[in-house]
């Protein structure tokens, strides 16, 4: 139990007032001694007075505003802690290609982005044990959320990236960020980042030594999903084979440096929502271990159930006020 | 003013020493109706009052004298308390009762042919409060006057026990205005000191103190002298209790002044002087 103003408890000697203070209004009496002892009437003084001093303790109390402290109860979970790193670049504002899987379906049409905070919404409410972060970027990185298991606060999150976006690609950033969500947080054993983006960018080696370590040290498991920009090129394409002099296209490139890390690296490859549901099924089911994780609970404030107290011992007092005896001279 | 006062008629069952001629019988020798005897012309010169009868009835011729009683005037005092508890009334605060009954003693001493004396004590006989002896009435009405407006100070009544030093060492009649809430050991060493006196004791009590309190509630009381607190959740089981406290105090302080010899008067409310002159055919022996 602390108090947020513990100085206003100096005020407590303040509460024997009324055992100080004889009552004003007493009516004079011209020999006491003559009234008979009345058990009843000694334990009604009595109580009054200790409703008196209770009240006055109460409010005081009551204003020094005590709670308990927030406390951390260790949960175990299924899931992981999964950080979302969306590109929230203007191209995700496109159609999807679809060019691989023909144009009949059904969801042509639909933007890339709006595909995937509606497919990461579900994934989302099918993880209900799962801790979520998440960060955006698009020629930075925007910190959205620190990892926490309060799925409305994730769900609002992701149904927030649509909008206006800029034109650049800043995954290295996008990266760091995702990785620094995990930093200071107790590792669970089971922590995943998914990237989610169309198209890559490239990052200098600074950078690309800077996310090695992080991934490494702080046991993290990347998802790559790229939505591919219509007529790109496939990371999976074999068959594909540089030009003379031509530096390596930028998604090959971040796929070969990807594969290079210490820890796990899957990616996968989406030309349409149901080629990205399968995607986002696939991690699903990857990323089910059993995760330790404190919860935090915050203090009770107990100043209300002081000032009830306090109101209930003036509501006494008052009634008591009303069973007075007025007629008497 | 002095008119409006009603009066009632006192007399007194013994015989005053007072020189002052007046209405009561006394053991002074004088202009009176009361035989009491002979005596020679050579001690007694008062040629009016010679007996012839007797004179020539005596063998060796001495000239005789009637001796007659004068009647004389009897000091009446009024001692009045004045501690807190004299300032409880519902409608008419004690004091203030108190001090119309002493106008009424006065207005009667008066008429009398009395001297009429006050005495006012409290915690100490209040020197401010004492009106001498005098057969002018006026200046103790107009000081009866005051004490009807006197609120009292909360002091007990203790000055009762030096009160005797204030009265003159002849008897007197001397009324004890009081509500009589005072120990009875300290009331029966004062009475003690006054046997020397005819008392009269009259009791103010007030009905509000105990039979007019009302039917339910709660209410603080402080005492009026020592400023004792008390709650009290009245009810009907604590006034019939605070009824029979009273009506106990009430034999109690009856049989201690019947021990005295000197019945009380109780006076509460209203005073009516008539009461008071049936009291005195009542008691006291003409």
């Amino acid at each position: 139990m602390v108090f947020s103003h513990p100085w206003l408890l100096w005020l407590l000697p303040l509460a024997i007032l009324p055992l100080l203070l004889q009552r004003t209004h007493a009516k004079h009496y011209s020999w006491v001694d003559m009234l008979p002892a009345d058990s009843l009437s000694d334990l009604i003084s009595l109580l009054l007075k200790v409703f008196a001093v209770l009240t006055l303790v109460f409010i005081i109390t009551g204003l020094a505003a005590p709670h308990t402290k927030e406390q951390k109860i260790e949960r175990i979970g299924v899931g992981a802690q999964i950080a979302l790193v969306l590109d929230r670049s203007a191209s995700m504002d496109d159609p999807f290609s679809g060019g691989s899987s023909g144009a009949g379906n059904s969801t042509v049409g639909e933007t890339k982005s709006v595909a995937a905070a509606r497919l990461i919404t579900d994934f989302v409410k099918s993880r209900q044990q799962d801790m979520f972060g998440m960060i955006t970027f698009s020629n930075s990185a925007m910190y959205v959320l620190p990892l926490s298991e309060n799925k409305k606060a994730i769900i609002a999150a992701v149904q927030a990236t649509g909008g206006n976006a800029l034109f650049q690609t800043n995954i290295g950033s996008g990266l760091t960020s995702g990785a620094g969500l995990f930093d200071k947080i107790p590792d669970s054993g089971s922590r995943a980042l998914i990237l989610l983006s169309d198209g890559a960018g490239r990052m200098d080696a600074n950078t690309q030594q800077k996310i090695k370590d992080w991934f490494d040290r702080l046991h993290i498991s990347l998802y790559w999903i790229v939505l591919r920009q219509p007529g790109g090129l496939s990371i999976f394409d074999t068959k594909y084979v540089r030009p003379e002099d031509a530096a390596l296209p930028a998604e090959v490139e971040l796929n070969d440096f990807f594969k290079t890390l210490k820890s796990p690296f899957k990616a996968y490859e989406a030309e349409d929502p149901k080629s990205l549901q399968l995607a986002m099924n696939d991690i699903n089911n990857r990323e089910k271990k059993p995760i330790k994780y404190l919860e935090k609970i915050p203090g009770r404030d107990y100043s209300d159930f002081c000032f009830v107290i306090a109101a209930l011992m003036i509501s006494l007092l008052l009634g008591v006020k009303y069973l007075e005896v007025k007629t008497w001279h | 003013m002095i008119e409006d006062i009603k009066s009632f008629s006192y007399h007194v069952g013994w015989r005053s020493r007072g020189r002052h001629p007046g209405r009561h019988a006394s053991t002074q020798r004088g202009m009176g109706m009361e035989f009491r005897g002979h005596t020679t012309l050579l001690s007694y010169p008062d040629p009016r009052r010679i007996d012839i009868r007797q004179t020539i009835r005596d063998p060796l011729e001495q000239v005789y004298v009637r001796l007659f009683n004068q009647k004389s005037a009897t000091p009446v005092y009024v001692i009045c308390d004045l501690s807190g508890s004299m300032n409880f009334g519902a409608k008419k605060r004690k004091i203030k009762l108190a001090a119309e009954i002493a106008e009424s003693i006065a207005q009667s001493a008066r008429q009398h042919h009395d001297p009429f004396g006050f005495i006012g004590f409290d915690e100490v006989v209040r020197e401010d409060w004492i009106s001498t002896s005098s057969f002018k009435s006026y200046r103790a009405i107009a000081m009866a006057e005051a004490l009807k407006d006197f609120h009292p100070a909360p002091v007990n009544c203790n000055g009762i026990t030096e009160v005797y030093r204030y009265l003159p060492r002849e008897r007197s009649l001397v009324f004890l205005i009081s509500d009589f809430h005072i120990p009875n050991t300290l009331l029966e060493e004062s009475l003690s000191n006054l046997l020397r006196h005819h008392i009269v004791p009259i009791v103010l009590w007030d009905s509000a103190e105990y039979k007019d309190l009302p039917d339910f509630g709660l209410t603080n009381v402080s005492d009026a002298e020592t400023g004792e607190q008390r709650t009290l959740f009245l009810r009907k089981e604590l006034r019939e209790k605070i009824i029979a406290s009273f009506e106990k105090r009430r034999n109690e302080i009856y049989e201690l002044f019947m021990r005295f010899d000197m019945p009380p008067f109780y006076v509460e409310g209203e005073f009516d002087a008539d009461l008071l002159t049936e009291y005195f055919h009542q008691f006291v022996a003409a």
